[in-house]
């Protein structure tokens, strides 16, 4: 009984949704023409979360809760420190940003925190039912942040896109549990895997179909092609600090729970799902890389670079557990740093509602914010996977454990289109640092908590580009919990 | 003798990026200081490189090596060391770096520390590539290398820099993918990463084949081998001097030292087997290189094609798999690292006096720049291998030890050697004799001092390795024998037909004899 009743593994999310409503509420009592210290409140608590997290992972208190709904082991506890840690960059970059745009309104911290209590439940859940709320609620608070910005129509339509893409998903994941809770009673995934490492030949072609409707609720929200149409115009239109904040904090938590409901719940499918999942990874691969190409969007270009970077994710999921963890784990840390951070050098330069907006904004810009310049290409070389970032490793480790498994063409497509990619972003690094500035000087000087955001998503690009061993010695304890 | 500097393979490759740092903190607007850094601290890397070549025994073991623990769950460690065939390659780019940053000193004028610092960080990055010891650490430094290349092209080049510098950037890295795709191949089925662990392990022939094409395409871009050689006229007549005499001196050494280091001691068989198609290639960029050299109206651009030609003549060494053509090869990198750096920065020389580089342009310079004219002479000497200069000894080194494996190859190679005398000659020819008419030419300034310091060990490097190379392949030729016998050695019966060569026995061809002895 004590089992059900040790709330512990449940107080990182507690005491962000706790700050939430207090960063509420201040918002409410705080008298006219003032304002209430969201920011700093957000921090105050998304940090005490990373605290809570970080005993969690040193004490014993590890076991499942609610009945077995939400878990603290090791896989929760890495991707929640992860998802902590990129929201708490997301805090630091928004304050400059939301007064550039003149929306500095309490509520986006709210909706922020509530998104992040989503995340933090959708990598944590044991059970298929939890797992969907804990979706949902990431998703409506991300509504929200997405069409923040009510003055501009383009955030309009990105949340009104994300809305229908994003419930219609839900629908497909739905619909895939209830497949699953039909042919194994259960949906719990303990039980799930149980169930059907004894279920009849019968039922096994409404299992796969189950893991198939899983696989397209997840493929939506990874990004992955064909269910991605809705990310280019979402990224564009939302504001550039939710952008950032979606394309790191979405991918780890959705790849959280995908890692743990494929290796945990249907690994007795792995021959069925595999198949599917290396033809998803190709196609995203490929079609993300080609379309990005085409781009002179600079949100619409990293939108298409994050599909494609769901591609090489998917293709380490073939591999058997311990080496998916890893690398996807790995590569999840070093691709959250990257990206809050090239969408946050975007986001820094944002002055009176304009930002570079396109490539060619970006032309001169290494004589003109060096620092800034030197940040972003080091983010742009991560993502192309070119030594000495975390790009690189995470990317040698995804296509290890795709060669590792036997799927060697996995591995092929990855480093082939990544070629393409590096065409890409090289334009952004050509007219950052070799072509001559037009014009005057539009963007903003950088607010000192940005320049600390960035600063630390540079160095963590680096540091875990030179010394990964101990971040990939955590996901390696973090994937035992999958096996 | 002086005491041996501790881990001094780890402090040749940690120096120039504490340089770099060094200069990225310097403030703006104190170029020369950047300058004085940066010279300054390649020079220190030369002279501690220098301890190199008098501690080194002559051997074949590789030697000053060092191996720490790096990303475990892989076995992957830094594991860094040399043998006679990096060591020269080594000093050569502790030699060429300070030589780039004193030719550079007046003639780069805008962002004067990103410079500095990309040069710093090159030198590391090349470095690397030639001390390396794990397959991961090798393909770190050797992508590493491509990013500071890519700004020194794209910024400080020429017109055309910023297509050179892209096209540049994507042919390697494109070449340099396959690579690590065959590496974590190799791992899956050997289970580590480690240089010297591998090379005495025996790999499936089937694998050997796909592996060794993987590799070589990455290595063959890099030398460039014909017709793999596209961006090399691009990317050297677009770059500064500096980027040119490190593409032409170091970078495309690298090309050839991989198929030396990896894809010949890591797959023996195959490379056996391919030899015949690498030498085939090799002499096709001889007599290619060579022929479109003799036509070419630009001077640089003359110089770039003559490379395609030279480095020709590397991998029909390396192609002939005997001691005297590896050891032949080896110091013909030298010597066109040498002597192409040379001729590199003194058409630099010519063009920061008259902007222009096409030979038309030119005539009877021999009057207005005769110191100018005699090193350019000493230069081009060597580099169509005249008796006494270094360029000799490794042709004839080259063309004896390919001799035994194809004199039909070996005969049309020679024809490269002729062929080189004539564009080279009749461009000094064009350029240097006849009389003055250009008016522009009148009263040009011969060489300043700087300009005869980064000159002067060049040129008397090219004679110094002419008559006494002894000094040089003595250290060479151990490793080159140990990799030669290691080759036909560990040879395994060849399956019969192209399909088997290709395809995993277990999957197609009914399991060979128990005695076969190919199946691990």
């Amino acid at each position: 009984m004590s089992e059900v009743l040790d709330l512990r593994p449940a107080l990182p999310a507690a005491l962000v949704a706790l700050t939430g409503v207090v960063v509420l509420l201040a918002q409410a009592f705080t008298p006219k023409g003032q304002r209430a210290p969201s920011s700093a409140l957000s921090l105050v608590g998304l940090v005490g979360a990373l605290a809570a997290v970080v005993a969690l992972g040193g004490g014993s208190a590890r076991g499942a809760v609610l009945a077995g709904a939400l878990a603290a082991d090791g896989l929760s506890l890495f991707l929640q420190a992860l998802i902590l840690a990129v929201a708490i960059l997301t805090v630091l970059l928004s304050p400059g940003y939301l007064r550039a745009n003149g929306i500095e309104r309490g509520e986006h911290y709210a909706l922020l925190l509530f998104s992040v209590v989503g995340m933090l439940g959708l990598v944590s859940s044991l059970e298929l039912v939890s797992m969907f709320v804990a979706l949902e609620i990431m998703s409506v608070a991300l509504y929200g942040l997405a069409g923040f910005d009510r003055a501009r129509r383009e955030s309009q339509e990105s949340a009104l896109k994300y809305f229908v893409t994003g419930s219609f998903a839900s629908a497909f994941f739905l619909y895939g549990v209830a497949l699953v809770y039909g042919v194994t009673g259960s949906t719990a995934l303990e039980r799930v895997t149980r169930s059907l490492g004894t279920a009849s030949p019968a039922a096994l072609p409404l299992a796969v179909l189950g893991a198939a409707l899983l696989l397209v609720g997840f493929g939506f929200k990874v990004a992955s092609v064909p269910f991605h149409m809705w990310t280019p115009d979402v990224y564009e239109g939302a504001p550039t600090t939710v952008t950032a904040f979606m394309s790191a904090g979405v991918k780890a938590a959705a790849f959280g729970a995908l890692l743990r409901v494929f290796d945990y719940g249907l690994p007795s499918l792995a021959s069925h799902w595999q198949p599917l999942v290396a033809a998803l990874a190709v196609v995203t691969m490929v079609v993300g890389n080609l379309a990005a190409l085409a781009q002179t969007s600079l949100k619409r270009l990293l939108a298409y670079s994050s599909i494609a970077h769901a591609g090489y994710l998917m293709s380490a999921l073939v591999a058997p557990p311990a080496l998916a963890s890893e690398a996807i784990l790995f590569y999840l840390v070093a691709y959250a740093a990257v990206n809050l951070g090239a969408f946050g050098v975007i986001a820094a330069l944002a002055r009176e509602g304009r930002e570079p907006a396109s490539v060619a904004d970006l032309a001169g810009l290494s004589e003109r914010r060096p620092a800034l310049a030197a940040a972003l290409a080091v983010f742009l070389v991560s993502l192309t996977g070119i030594p000495v970032t975390a790009g690189f490793v995470g990317k040698f480790y995804l296509f290890n454990a795709a060669v590792a498994s036997g799927w060697v063409v996995l591995a092929l497509v990855g480093v082939i289109t990544s070629v393409v990619s590096a065409y890409y972003y090289l334009r952004l690094v050509v007219a950052m640092y070799m072509e001559a500035p037009l014009g005057e000087d539009r963007f903003a000087a950088v607010a000192p908590a940005a320049v600390l955001a960035l600063s630390l998503s540079a160095a963590a690009t680096l540091v875990f580009g030179l010394w990964p061993a101990p971040v990939l010695a955590l996901a390696r304890l973090a994937g035992r919990s999958l096996f | 003798m002086t005491p041996q500097l501790p881990h001094l393979l780890s402090l040749l490759v940690a120096l120039p990026i504490l340089g770099a740092l060094v200069v990225a903190l310097t403030p703006r607007g104190s170029e020369s200081l950047a300058k004085l850094v940066g010279l300054g601290v390649s020079l220190a890397a030369f002279l501690a490189s220098l301890q190199l070549v008098t501690a080194f025994k002559d051997v074949a073991a590789y030697q000053f090596d060092e191996s720490v623990p790096w990303i475990p769950s892989l076995g992957i460690s830094y594991h860094v060391g040399i043998d006679g065939l990096s060591l020269w390659l080594v000093i050569l780019t502790t030699l060429l770096t300070p030589l780039c940053l004193l030719g550079a000193w007046s003639q780069i004028a805008s962002r004067v520390k990103e410079f500095v610092l990309f040069m710093l960080l090159l030198e590391a990055g090349m470095i690397g590539v030639f001390v390396a010891l794990d397959l991961f650490l090798f393909y770190v430094f050797w992508e590493a290398m491509l990013i500071p290349m890519y700004f020194l092209i794209g910024i400080w080049g020429h017109d055309r820099r910023i297509y050179a510098a892209v096209k540049f950037f994507l042919y390697t890295f494109a070449g340099s993918v396959l690579m690590l795709v065959a590496f974590l191949v190799l791992y899956r089925h050997v289970g580590t990463f480690d240089i010297p662990k591998l090379v005495a392990m025996p790999v499936a022939p089937w694998l050997q084949t796909w592996l060794f094409l993987a590799c070589a395409l990455a290595f063959a871009i890099k030398v460039p081998m014909w017709p793999f050689h596209t961006w090399l006229p691009d990317a050297h007549v677009e770059a500064p001097t500096a980027g040119s005499v490190i593409l032409a001196g170091v970078m495309l050494k690298m090309g050839g030292y991989g198929f030396l280091r990896l894809a010949i001691p890591l797959f023996p068989d195959a490379a056996l087997r391919l030899a015949p198609l690498v030498g085939v290639l090799a002499v096709i960029g001889i007599v290619y290189g060579a022929l479109v050299s003799l036509v070419q109206p630009d001077l640089k651009k003359l110089v770039a094609y003559s490379s395609v030609s030279h480095l020709g003549f590397v991998m029909l060494g390396i192609a002939g798999l005997s001691t005297i053509g590896v050891t032949g090869a080896v110091y013909q990198m030298l010597n066109h690292g040498v002597s192409t750096g040379a001729l590199f920065f003194l058409v630099g020389m010519l063009y920061d006096r008259r902007h222009t580089r096409l030979i038309s342009e030119f005539g009877g310079l021999r009057a207005a720049m005769p110191w100018y004219f005699a090193m350019f002479l000493l230069i081009s000497l060597s580099s169509i291998a005249m008796p006494g200069t270094n360029g000799f000894v490794g042709e004839f080194l080259i063309l004896m030890g390919a001799w035994s494996a194809s004199p039909k190859l070996v005969a049309v190679a020679s024809l490269g050697v002729i062929l080189a005398a004539a564009y080279i000659l009749w461009m000094v020819k064009r350029v240097f004799y006849g009389e003055l008419r250009n008016p522009k030419n009148q009263g040009l300034p011969d060489l300043s001092p700087r300009e005869t310091a980064v000159l002067l060990p060049l040129v008397a490097l090219a004679i110094v390795m002419g008559v006494l190379s002894p000094a040089f392949t003595r250290r060479i030729e151990p490793s080159a024998e140990a990799l030669v016998r290691r080759v036909h050695a560990h040879v395994q019966p060849a399956p019969a037909g192209v399909a088997a060569l290709l395809k995993a026995p277990a999957a197609q061809a009914p399991p060979p004899a128990p005695d076969a002895g190919n199946v691990r």
